[in-house]
């Protein structure tokens, strides 16, 4: 339901009443075909929200190029003839966008809709809005036109932005030679827009945005200007590092206050001090505000309709143990509506929300989907080629440059050819209920559609094939429309080349076959590795969604890393959270937990694994499970630096919780400690949090203390900022170091003396110390690596385990069927590991809720009887899916043959084997050599 | 009448096919001259395929992925 | 609780990466999903990105 906003929101946690509000669109979804003619005729241009104003659209306009759903809208604030008509004026303007649809998509008296509908649960995933720097001033933006935010820059390096990803300047086109990036613009500053909290993602998109518009005009000049780089994510510090090495970023440690215009020729002047402490004045062409987010002010309209509360920094509000769970019974929250993060964070979040969910409505699962129903499939085995062509004019966008007609005439002279016929719109209902009846009628038994791509429309010609009693891979497309009206500009040229391609498919679909569709039992259980606060709540999810679960923990109990910890970063109390959940996995009859039992063997498939447990005792227990979860933890680092071990007083940030602290003063804490540096280049994301609230307990407890954190960039990320504000205002020093000029720690008596090199004065200064702590950061453990054998799960190259997209599958593996979750992936906090332990758990069960899995039927299939088991196609197979088989001989006395074996549930039909058998023993359905080959033929034919 | 190749051009679905569709929407004009196949990955382009298309007289074959 | 009857549809607020991938799990696992998004398409902020970290992806 696009258009739509939710304005009323009744009833209780199972059975909501939502009231929704849907603005008129005044174009016809089920009739526009998205061709584009209207936009083109409209007269009227406005500011385009998607290039954030810096290019222009229509009033009637569609979102972005390949929006989804792809249908136009006129926006009726801006439309000549809408405006006019809202004003009551009797003789309208314009009108042209209805008289050039062929569809008859335009209604300009389309209203306002409300639906009332009946939910058991709501997510809100309501998103941010970008800070807007046009009232703070101070950075000229909105006076100076070369002063534009990141956002505004991401659509001039965009291909499909307002200068097709040519960087120049706004004001006068000039090539852009020298850009500035000033952080935290709206993010970490309550005096000029009241927000307080860190937005977390602006460091690295400003760190992108300057490498890959170094990548777009080759020497560019970038420079970051910035507080703290919080490049604190999986692989961030590395790109950092990268982006400063390889791609020669400039980074300067300097909060700019304002940017000034250098004359009228468009350059800009900053005025700040650099790495060395020296007053500097720059010019640049460029300047680029890293804006923050923030929650718009309709989403805080929504939540207090909703009665859901919010933060300080009005973010909705949550608990860590309950990452996803707002203030009100079945009303859950994802995304940025819950503080600042980055894109897989807020993946992993969608499908949290998800888990949370379904573990409320899991008694009502599948009460409402339904199930297509299809009549059974002709066999046409052994009948002659019987081809239906069907050309689409798609309006005026095919036929306007190409002779439909001729096309049709020439496709009935081709072999195998029965029946041709044109449509306006093939893909229209009424078209697709008569392309049912000629296959039935006529009897046709293979169909080839001229018309669009088949990335988007082929799905809807197999579903009606199906719903004809047709083989659904009987349907092949020409794309006459994207291949070919729209890049061409010759009518003839652009009719021979639509004969061409329809011949092309005639001559692929003539060897097309019936393909049975695959499908794989699945084990409707699942394998949870690792009982650390991840794993239970991963187990538990899926076990009130209603499956069994088996959980292994490796030590005597459950429980983890969070044992350890006192206090989450918000203040939560761990240990009573932790025994609850120790408790409920217990209690829970639908899960058996092994504890002091380890892995020891793994085999099988997506739906259908096989994993052998091992006790202490050395018992073996074998279990079959459907899908699996690993969530194994991480590792503290043990310090060999900073003399821990050796002086007495110098502890890790464990050790220091349990510490006794009475009647010391002077603490020292250090951070980095084990991460960011060669070897282990990346962010352990949770020390910089705990040293700073460790820092507030113990000034809280003694003001007169003296408490220094040494640090390299203060990662106290989003709405975490309040405790290193809070730490500051109690008086913490915050001293700064960088990696080539680490502390020196020395017992000097009673004492511990530190030195640091002080970033103000520039020179060394020495703390004597009390207490050092250092903040150690989280390394992977040592039998991660033969975990990821076992079961063909990857490691990333800091040895943590790798999902399968960085961006959109953040908890799922590459392998199918296996999920991470926690710090296994990569060091987080507790709220982040539960929330993708939730995550694990709804990506499971999206597996676990079917019977069967049902696989698209382009799959490699073997030729027994040309195989002849080289096997040079078992090595070059991505997925494994391969496996060589013996075959017992036949004739008494013979050698016994190998043959090989695709296992369909791995194989996704890329054809590498295909292209490496020299014997043609193996080939891709779909795709054969017999198929592709008849193409070329075709295609060269003429 | 100057020379016109013919050139096959072996697309995979996921990239270069994809992009030839962005051609379209985006009414990118090039010459006419390429017939596209389309494969699941270019992965899957036989040598045979290649020497095929050559000697049925293509000037000039594309794998794209 | 599982007295009362619960309905096995769920609303989502928000069509950005994070509404759908909530949306597509649900549906996935047998609920019944209404995605409701205030602008004329779904996709959010990510779909105005250029490209991605950290393989600079593009981000479609």
């Amino acid at each position: 339901m696009t258009l739509s906003e939710v304005t009323n929101i009744s009833g209780e946690v199972g059975n909501f009443n939502v009231t929704v509000k849907e603005a008129p669109r005044y174009v016809d979804m089920d009739k526009c075909i998205a061709c584009g003619a209207c936009t083109e005729k409209c007269p009227k241009k406005v500011d385009s929200e998607y290039d954030a104003a810096t290019g222009k659209r229509k009033a009637i306009y569609v979102k972005y190029s390949q929006a989804v759903p792809l249908k136009y809208q006129i926006d009726g604030s801006q439309c000549l003839r809408l405006t006019a008509m809202a004003k009551g004026k009797e003789k309208l303007p314009c009108g042209f966008c209805e008289q050039v649809c062929d569809a008859g998509a335009i209604n300009y008296n389309d209203t306002e809709k409300t639906h009332e509908i009946n939910v058991g649960a709501i997510v809100m995933a309501p998103g941010f809005e970008a800070y807007d720097p046009t009232n703070a001033k101070v950075w000229g933006f909105g006076v100076y036109p070369n002063v534009v935010t990141s956002l505004q820059f991401e659509r001039y390096l965009s291909a499909t932005g307002p200068t097709e990803g040519h960087l120049v300047r706004p004001s006068d086109g000039k090539k852009v030679k020298k850009v500035a990036f000033l952080q935290c613009i709206g993010s970490r500053d309550e005096n000029t827009c009241g927000n307080g909290y860190c937005s977390s993602v602006c460091c690295m998109y400003a760190i992108k945005e300057a490498v890959i518009a170094k990548a777009h005009e080759p020497g560019l000049e970038t420079s970051i200007f910035y507080m703290d780089m919080r490049t604190h994510g999986k692989e961030f510090d590395q790109y950092m590092e990268r982006a400063k090495n390889d791609s020669g970023v400039n980074f300067i440690r300097c909060r700019v206050n304002s940017v000034e215009p250098q004359g009228a020729n468009g350059d800009l002047r900053l005025s700040y001090v650099n790495n060395a402490g020296v007053q500097i004045e720059e010019y640049f062409d460029l300047v680029v505000l890293s804006v923050g987010l923030e929650t718009p002010k309709h989403v805080l309209e929504l939540a207090e309709m909703a009665g859901i509360e919010v933060t300080a920094d009005r973010f909705a509000k949550t608990k860590d143990f309950t990452p996803v769970t707002t203030t009100r019974d079945g009303i859950f929250t994802a995304g940025a509506f819950a503080g600042p993060k980055d894109i897989p964070q807020a993946v992993v979040e969608g499908s949290a929300a998800a888990a949370a969910v379904a573990d409320v409505l899991a008694p009502a699962r599948n009460e409402l989907t339904k199930e297509a129903v299809f009549p059974e499939e002709r066999n046409i085995a052994g009948e002659e080629p019987k081809i239906g062509v069907f050309v689409c004019h798609c309006g005026s966008n095919i036929a306007g440059m190409v002779d439909v007609e001729a096309v049709e005439a020439y496709a009935k002279t081709l072999p195998g050819v029965a029946h041709v016929e044109r449509n306006l719109f093939t893909c229209s209902q009424d078209a697709q209920e008569g392309l049912a009846v000629r296959i039935k009628e006529l009897g046709l038994n293979r169909v080839a559609i001229a018309a669009c791509t088949p990335r988007t429309h082929e799905p809807l010609f197999r579903e009606t094939l199906k719903s004809a009693g047709l083989n659904q891979y009987l349907v092949e497309m020409a794309n006459i429309r994207n291949h070919n009206s729209w890049v061409h500009d010759s009518k003839e040229i652009a009719t021979k080349k639509a004969c061409d391609l329809v011949r092309m498919a005639v001559a692929k679909v003539t060897f097309s076959a019936s393909l049975a569709p695959i499908s794989v039992p699945i084990t409707q259980t699942a394998l949870v590795i690792g009982g650390g606060v991840a794993g239970m709540t991963s187990a538990l999810n899926l076990a009130e969604q209603g499956f069994v679960v088996t959980l292994v923990e490796k030590s005597a109990k459950l429980g983890g890393n969070a044992l350890k910890l006192d206090h989450t970063w918000s203040g939560e109390e761990v240990a009573p959270q932790v025994a609850k959940l120790i408790d409920q996995v217990n209690w829970n009859e639908k899960i058996t937990v092994f504890t002091e039992t380890e892995v020891s063997a793994a085999e099988g498939f997506v739906g259908n694994f096989k994993t052998t447990l091992k006790g202490k005792d050395g018992v073996e227990t074998v279990i079959e499970h459907g899908a699996g979860v690993v969530a194994v933890g991480a590792d503290a680092y043990q310090p060999t630096e900073y003399g821990y071990g050796e002086i007495a007083g110098v502890v890790n940030g464990i050790d220091f919780d349990s510490a006794d602290k009475a009647g010391k003063k002077n603490f020292v804490f250090i951070q980095c400690v084990g991460s960011r540096e060669e070897g282990h280049m990346y962010c352990s994301k949770v020390c910089c949090t705990h040293s700073v609230q460790s820092a507030i307990a113990l000034k809280k407890e003694d003001p007169s203390r003296n408490v220094y954190i040494l640090y390299r960039d203060m990662r106290t990320y989003a709405q975490r900022e309040k405790l290193y504000r809070e730490a500051r205002s109690l008086g913490v020093m915050f001293i700064n170091y960088e990696i080539h000029g680490k502390p020196q720690v020395t017992k000097n008596g009673d004492v511990i003396d530190v030195q640091v090199i002080d970033h103000v004065l520039h020179r060394p200064v020495i703390i004597k110390a009390d207490m050092v702590v250092l903040a150690s950061g989280i390394r992977p453990k040592s039998d991660f690596k033969t975990l990821s054998q076992m079961y063909k799960i990857s490691l990333d190259g800091d040895g943590f385990f790798q999902e399968a997209h960085a961006k959109l599958r953040p908890v799922d593996f590459a392998t199918d069927g296996m999920f991470v979750a926690g710090m296994a992936h990569y060091p987080k906090p507790l709220e982040e590991s539960v929330a993708q332990a939730l995550a694990a758990s709804a990506r499971a069960a999206t597996l676990l809720s079917k019977l069967e899995v049902t696989l698209d039927a382009i799959k490699a299939q073997v030729d027994s009887s040309k195989c002849d088991g080289c096997a040079l196609c078992v090595d070059v197979c991505p997925y494994h899916a391969i496996s060589l088989l013996e075959v017992k001989a036949t004739a008494e006395g013979a050698a016994p043959t190998k043959v090989i074996d695709v296992n369909k549930a791995k194989c996704k039909g890329c054809g590498l084997c295909q292209a490496t058998c020299p014997k043609e023993g193996v080939a891709v359905a779909g795709f054969t050599l017999q198929q592709l080959s008849s193409q070329v033929s075709a295609a060269l034919a003429i | 009448m100057s020379f016109e190749p013919k050139i096959i051009a072996f697309c995979c679905n996921w990239c270069s096919y994809a992009a030839a569709d962005l051609a379209g929407t985006a009414r990118m004009q090039y010459p006419h001259n390429v017939r596209i196949v389309r494969v699941m990955c270019s992965g899957m382009v036989h040598p045979e395929l290649v020497m095929d298309a050559f000697q049925q007289g293509a000037d000039g074959v594309m794998v794209l992925g | 609780m599982l007295d009362n009857k619960k309905i096995g549809s769920v609303m989502i607020v928000g069509g950005g990466v994070t509404g759908m991938q909530s949306a597509l799990d649900l549906a996935d696992a047998g609920y019944y999903v209404y995605l409701v998004e205030k602008s004329g398409a779904i996709g959010g902020a990510m779909a105005q990105l250029d490209k991605t970290f950290p393989t600079n992806d593009c981000s479609m």
